[in-house]
């Protein structure tokens, strides 16, 4: 099972390339964030991740996906935000079968 | 309509390994476990006297991709994730071509070359749409349940391996 992640911060989940790309099956940031900034800030940790896997993946939020805006959305009342406590998870292409 | 889920032990109690997780409602039963799969218990999981068919779908894992040697196969999920995609997939397609019942496993961590990695099994009166629903239900796994495919290659210095993406038929990305 998935450790909860420490006070005031949400749990990013790293799947198949995610995880090679990260050397991370999970890791901690600090919350709250807004969704349209997840990238960036991935990019920011991980030179290259972007290119190589998230532009490839998609992001779900406690288990639903979402569609994460671009980093120049404008920031607003009705904007994604992560929160305290939320697990989210990068999910390249699936291979089952 | 009531979902159940849970994680029922197999063999050992003690090796969580051994441990398989599944969602099951209204004639769906869908699971991934680190077991072996079994022909026999997923066909038992489909059969009625109400049917007139059931078709059963094996996947095996394959000692080569395009033209690698592939030495060994790990599957990995996102399991609450990949159990909630199954169950929506058996119930569309369980409604859709009015079967009986509906099974889907998928096995994880190493599978050996040959070995089943994914059983589905559908019961219905008639043969045709139980043929339909089972390629249908296969072709839909495939492309959205949250399963992660690692092929290590095995070839002169070493090899390295490569997840594998569904999508797009190609190798991915290459790690040393």
């Amino acid at each position: 099972m998935t450790p909860k992640p420490p006070a005031g911060h949400f749990n990013i989940l790293y799947f198949a390339s995610a995880g090679s790309y990260t050397s991370k099956n999970v890791e901690a940031f600090p919350a709250p964030l807004p969704l349209r900034k997840l990238f960036a800030m991935l990019e920011e940790r991980y030179n290259g991740i972007r290119k190589s896997v998230l532009d490839h993946s998609l992001v779900t939020i406690n288990l639903n996906y979402v569609d994460v805006p671009a980093d120049n959305a404008e920031a607003g009342p009705d904007e994604v935000m992560i929160q305290e406590g939320d697990e989210v998870a990068i999910i390249p292409p699936v291979s089952s079968g | 309509m009531s979902a159940q889920d849970g994680v029922s032990r197999l063999q050992d109690p003690a090796e969580p390994e051994a441990q398989e997780s599944f969602l099951t409602e209204d004639g769906c039963y869908v699971a991934l476990t680190h077991a072996p799969l079994n022909v026999q218990s997923i066909m038992d999981r489909v059969r009625s006297p109400q049917a007139g068919a059931i078709v059963l779908f094996a996947g095996t894992t394959r000692d080569s991709f395009a033209d690698k040697s592939v030495s060994k196969l790990v599957y990995s999920a996102y399991v609450p994730r990949a159990l909630r995609t199954m169950l929506d997939i058996a119930t569309e397609i369980r409604a859709k071509h009015n079967l009986k019942s509906i099974a889907m496993i998928h096995r994880l961590g190493e599978v050996p070359v040959g070995e089943e990695s994914i059983m589905i099994a559908v019961s219905a009166p008639h043969r045709g749409p139980a043929w339909r629903a089972g390629e249908e239900a296969l072709e839909a796994c495939k492309a959205k349940v949250e399963v992660w495919k690692w092929e290590e290659f095995a070839e002169e210095g070493g090899g390295g391996g490569a997840w594998r993406a569904n999508r797009d038929g190609a190798v991915g990305e290459r790690v040393a």
